[in-house]
């Protein structure tokens, strides 16, 4: 008996499975970033705002990375819906915060399908998830240090309007392609 | 052709010349590619068997699941999707590109 399932796919079904729900994982991420572009934009943090229409460009941008994986594996790449997504902060460092949380979730989920592909030898995968890995080390500082600044420079008004004026440097930090 | 799994009332064969697979639903055998037996794998998944159970949800416990890129239609009650679950799951650990044990924790 030829080994059919083995030529056409070169990742286990259930990591397949790990890798559509990151898929949906960096959809959800991309959205939430246009949510909170949009939040900044409605309050004038028009520095900030470009800062996360450029994350949500390239969350998106690692979502596609890890579809054309699943692909190029030979699995079935899923296209996501995105569900609800909120819209509601209360400052701005609130913003910032939900971002770094965010982050977090998604290094942990990352870590999560390092951890699967080392438990069954799936050495393709693992090696593909190391760029992410490093990626989700920036991302977390790029937030990190912006929440430092409302410790230094403080939460009012004029305080706000330099960190937004700041932002802008941290979002060439951030950049990685 | 070789069989790979049968369950109670399907049963899955790989053809090698052809480089496929046939699902024998008892009345009519269908064939499927690889990439079509992985869809059909996500349809069964997306199934929310407990709706099944709630007449709100799903008042006759039947679904309509149409296979290999619409070419065919098929209507299956409870215990079938249970079935087919069940051969879906099993077939991919026979043919080596399931994980046995399904111990894959998900972090969502």
């Amino acid at each position: 008996m030829k080994d059919i399932a083995r030529q056409r796919m070169s990742i286990s079904v259930e990591t397949m499975d790990l890798l559509n729900n990151q898929i949906k994982m960096e959809a959800h991420a991309s959205a939430s970033y246009l949510a909170m572009a949009s939040w900044c934009d409605q309050n004038a943090f028009t520095q900030s705002a470009a800062f996360f229409y450029n994350q949500s460009v390239e969350e998106r941008s690692h979502m596609m990375k890890i579809f054309q994986f699943v692909n190029d594996c030979g699995g079935s790449a899923m296209s996501p819906a995105v569900g609800e997504t909120n819209h509601d902060f209360s400052s701005l460092e609130e913003v910032f915060e939900t971002a770094l949380e965010q982050e977090i979730q998604v290094t942990k989920s990352i870590h999560n399908i390092v951890n699967e592909c080392k438990k069954n030898n799936d050495y393709n995968v693992e090696n593909f998830l190391q760029w992410f890995i490093v990626e989700q080390l920036e991302e977390e500082k790029t937030m990190r240090d912006i929440l430092d600044m409302f410790d230094l420079i403080g939460r009012d008004g004029i305080a706000l309007k330099m960190i937004d004026e700041r932002v802008t440097i941290s979002e060439g930090e951030g950049e990685t392609e | 052709m070789v069989l790979v799994y049968k369950s109670q009332f399907y049963a899955l064969y790989q053809n090698d010349a052809e480089r496929c697979y046939y699902l024998d639903f008892g009345h009519k055998t269908v064939k499927f590619s690889f990439c079509q037996l992985l869809a059909l794998r996500h349809k069964i998944n997306s199934i929310s068997i407990t709706s099944h159970f709630d007449a709100s949800m799903n008042k006759h416990g039947f679904e309509v699941l149409t296979l290999c890129n619409k070419s065919h239609l098929f209507v299956f009650n409870t215990l079938e999707i249970l079935d087919l679950n069940q051969l879906i799951q099993q077939s991919l650990l026979a043919v080596g590109i399931s994980i046995p044990h399904n111990a894959v924790a998900c972090v969502y």
